[in-house]
C-alpha cells in the first residue's frame, strides 16, 4: 500500500461531522482513517487505493478542499433547517391557482382616462350624498341612539 | 416577496446575509450553484465566496439572475419556487404509472448484456397466461395514477401472441370503462413481427419499441440471433412503423416506434456511425443507456462492461456529434439529456423511473412476472429470475393493492433511494435531478444503499450531468438543448 496522507484537524475550525463527510466522500479512492489526537483535534490519514489520482499528495489536496466545501455546507444546512422544512412543506402541500387575468386589453392612455372617469363619477356621488344626508328634515337616518341618548344628541349638531 | 416565512437562526451572520439552501460544485473553471426548486447557476470563485458571506449585495451583475434562481434570502419568492419544485417531483403523489408485463421469458435472441432471464423459446411454463395477465391489469388499474401505462417486456412478447393480443383489448375496454389515460407499449426485437401483428397493435394504439444498437456488425454482435440478421428485421420494422406514422392513416393515432441503444465495450469509438445509423432512419431521439452489470452481463463483464469514465467520454463524444448534425439541420435528440433537461430548464418532471428521489421502485413503476408475482421494478424480478426474491412485493392473486404497496421491498427501496438519507448525494450539486437505483447498488456494491464515493453508477449519472450542464452553458450548444425541451 502506498505510503498514506496525514493530516490533523482543529475541530474548533471543522466540526467532527464535517470531516467525516469530507473523508466519506474520498473514499471511493482511499482507505481513510480517522483517529482521536488530542484535545480538539482528528487525525486523518487517506491511504490510496488502486485507483487514486495523484497519490497521497493529490488526496491530501481533495480533502483539504472537500474539507472546506463541507465546512461551508454545514454551516448553509444549519442556518436554513427550518426554512428549508418550510419550503419543502410548502411545495409539497402547493396548490395552482388559476392564471389572474393581468392585462385589460386598455391601453395606458386609456387606463389614465378610465381611472379619471371612476374618480369624477365617485366625488360626485361623495357630493350627492352629503346633500342627501344634510336634507333629512325627519331625522330617518339617525341611530337609535342618537335618537333617545340625549347627551349625544345633543352635543351633535345637524 | 417573503410570505409567512418561519423565523431562522442565522447564527453570526444576519439574518439577510445567509444565503438559503443551496448545493454547489467546481465546474469547468466556476462554481455551479442548484437548488430544492430545480432552478441553478453559475458564479466566479470570488463570487461564490462573496455569496457564501453574505456579501453579495444589489447591484452585484450576478445578484438578479441569484433572486430570480431562489439563491438569495431577501428575494425568496415561496409560491414560485414552491411551484417550480412540485411540478419537479410530480411522480410523488401519483402512485405507480408505469406497469410492465413479462408476458414470457422465452426469447430467439440470446443478447450479451440480457438483463430479462430470457429461455430458449422452446421452454414450457415460461409464459404468462390469461387469466394471469387479466388479473394483472386489474391490479394495474388499482393504482390511483390517472396515467397508466402498461409495457410487454419478455423474453420477446410476441411469442406469446395470444395473451398479448387478449390483454390489449381487455386493457382498452378497462380504459374506457374507468376512463383513464391508457397507453400500451411493446418491446420487441421485432423478428416476429408480421402484417397482420402490426394493423392489429396500430388498431388498438400500441406503441412499438425496439433495441438498435448500430450498425449491422454491432448490432449482431451484440444481439445473436440464430436464424439471421436481427439487425435487418428491426430496421425493416422501424420503418414500417414510421411510415405508418408518418402517413396517420386510420382514425387511430399511429405512434412514432421508438428504438434503445444499449453501449457495449464494442460500441466505444463508434458513436458516429451508431448516431448516423438512427438518424438516416429518421429517428427523433437516441438514447444512449450504460450498460448495467446485471443478467447475463454480470458474468460478461470482462469482454463487454466498462469504466464510468469510459462510457462518460464516449457519451460526451456522442452529444458533441448530435450538436454537430442539429447544426446541419438533422433533428436528432438524445434521451436521456431531454430527461434531465426537463429538470434543469423547465423544472418538470420527465416521469422518467430511473432518476427520481426516490426512485420508482414500487411507487413509480410495477413489473409483474409470467406467473403473476409482482416486484418493485425489472431490475428487482431479473434478481428474483437469478434466486434472490428480495424485490419481491406481492402476486397479483394473492395481495391486496395496499399490501404491494405496503410491502417490504417497495419500503426498503423507497428509504435507501431517499437522497436525504444518502451521505454523499445529500449534498450533490445533481440532487435536484439525481435517483439512486437500489437494484444496481445491492447488485454491484452488495447493499441497497450502496456506497456513492466508488458507486459506476453514480460516477456514470455524474459525468452525464457535469456534460449537460457545461453544454448549457455554451452559448451554441445552450442554445441547441434549450430547443430540446422548448413548449
Amino acid at each position: 500500500m502506498e505510503k498514506a496522507a496525514k493530516i490533523l484537524v482543529d475541530t474548533r475550525k471543522y466540526p467532527t461531522e464535517t470531516v467525516r463527510y469530507a473523508g466519506y466522500s474520498l473514499s471511493g479512492e482511499a482507505y481513510v482513517f480517522l483517529s482521536p489526537a488530542g484535545k480538539k483535534k482528528i487525525l486523518v490519514e487517506l491511504a490510496p487505493k488502486a485507483l487514486a489520482r495523484g497519490g497521497a499528495g493529490g488526496l491530501r489536496d481533495k480533502f483539504l478542499s472537500e474539507l472546506e466545501d463541507e465546512n461551508g455546507r454545514e454551516a448553509v444546512l444549519k442556518a436554513n433547517l427550518e426554512l428549508r422544512e418550510f419550503m419543502l412543506l410548502k411545495a409539497l402541500s402547493y396548490q395552482e391557482k388559476a392564471p389572474e387575468l393581468k392585462d385589460s386589453g386598455l391601453s395606458h392612455e386609456q387606463e389614465k382616462e378610465l381611472d379619471a372617469l371612476i374618480a369624477q363619477v365617485e366625488s360626485e356621488l361623495k357630493k350627492e350624498s352629503k346633500k342627501a344626508y344634510s336634507r333629512d328634515p325627519l331625522g330617518i337616518t339617525r341611530t337609535w341612539e342618537e335618537r333617545h341618548d340625549s347627551k349625544r344628541a345633543k352635543s351633535k349638531s345637524r | 416577496m417573503i410570505q409567512n416565512a418561519p423565523k431562522v437562526k442565522a447564527g453570526k451572520q444576519t439574518l439577510a446575509a445567509v444565503p438559503p439552501h443551496f448545493y454547489w460544485q467546481r465546474l469547468g473553471g466556476r462554481v455551479l450553484l442548484t437548488n430544492d426548486a430545480g432552478c441553478s447557476s453559475w458564479l466566479d470563485e470570488k463570487d461564490f465566496r462573496l455569496l457564501l458571506k453574505g456579501g453579495l449585495k444589489e447591484g452585484h451583475p450576478a445578484f438578479a439572475g441569484l433572486a430570480e434562481g431562489g439563491f438569495i434570502r431577501t428575494r425568496l419568492d415561496f409560491n414560485a419556487l414552491a411551484l417550480k419544485n412540485k411540478r419537479k417531483e410530480a411522480h410523488l403523489q401519483i402512485g405507480p404509472g408505469l406497469h410492465i408485463f413479462v408476458t414470457t421469458l422465452r426469447c430467439n435472441h440470446k443478447c450479451l448484456y440480457c438483463q430479462s432471464g430470457a429461455i430458449s423459446q422452446a421452454s414450457k411454463g415460461a409464459d404468462m397466461s390469461w387469466p394471469t395477465a387479466r388479473r394483472s391489469v386489474d391490479f394495474a388499474f388499482e393504482s390511483p395514477n390517472r396515467g397508466i401505462t402498461i409495457e410487454f417486456q419478455g423474453g420477446e412478447p410476441l411469442l406469446n401472441w395470444g395473451t398479448l393480443e387478449k390483454t390489449v383489448r381487455y386493457a382498452r375496454k378497462k380504459g374506457r370503462e374507468t376512463g383513464r389515460e391508457l397507453g400500451l407499449a411493446v418491446v420487441s426485437n421485432f423478428s416476429l413481427m408480421t402484417e397482420e401483428k402490426a394493423a392489429f397493435l396500430i388498431a388498438n394504439e400500441v406503441s412499438v419499441c425496439a433495441s438498435l444498437d448500430g450498425p449491422e456488425d454491432l448490432h449482431n454482435n451484440n444481439r445473436k440471433y440464430a436464424e439471421g440478421s436481427s439487425y435487418k428485421q428491426t430496421v425493416k420494422w422501424l420503418k414500417y412503423f414510421r411510415k405508418k406514422s408518418d402517413n396517420q392513416e386510420g382514425e387511430k393515432r399511429v405512434f412514432r416506434p421508438s428504438a434503445l441503444l444499449t453501449v457495449t465495450r464494442y460500441s466505444l469509438g463508434r458513436h458516429k456511425e451508431i448516431i448516423d445509423e438512427y438518424a438516416a432512419l429518421g429517428m427523433d431521439f437516441i438514447f444512449i443507456r450504460p450498460l448495467a452489470p446485471i443478467g447475463y452481463a454480470k458474468n460478461l463483464w470482462g469482454k463487454i462492461g466498462y469504466s464510468a469514465s469510459e462510457f462518460v467520454r464516449f457519451y460526451r463524444d456522442s452529444l458533441d456529434y448530435i450538436f454537430e448534425l442539429n447544426s446541419k439541420g438533422t433533428a436528432i435528440k438524445e434521451k436521456m439529456a431531454v430527461m434531465m433537461l426537463k429538470k434543469i430548464v423547465r423544472q418538470d418532471d420527465p416521469m422518467f423511473v430511473d432518476l427520481r428521489c426516490p426512485c420508482g421502485a414500487g411507487i413509480g413503476q410495477l413489473a409483474y412476472d409470467h406467473n403473476g408475482d409482482i416486484y418493485t421494478c425489472d431490475e428487482g424480478r431479473m434478481l428474483a429470475w437469478e434466486g434472490d426474491e428480495l424485490f419481491k412485493a406481492g402476486n397479483v392473486f394473492k395481495s391486496k393493492y395496499s399490501e404491494v404497496m405496503l410491502s417490504p421491498a417497495v419500503k426498503a427501496c423507497a428509504a435507501a433511494s431517499n437522497l436525504e438519507m444518502q451521505p454523499v448525494c445529500f449534498r450533490c450539486v445533481y440532487k435536484p435531478f439525481c435517483g439512486v437505483c437500489p437494484v444496481y447498488n445491492y447488485e454491484a456494491q452488495g447493499s441497497l444503499w450502496g456506497s456513492m464515493p466508488s458507486n459506476e453508477r453514480c460516477a456514470t449519472l455524474k459525468g452525464i450531468f457535469e456534460t449537460v450542464f457545461l453544454a448549457l452553458r455554451d452559448k451554441k450548444k445552450g442554445a441547441v438543448l434549450r430547443s430540446w425541451v422548448e413548449k
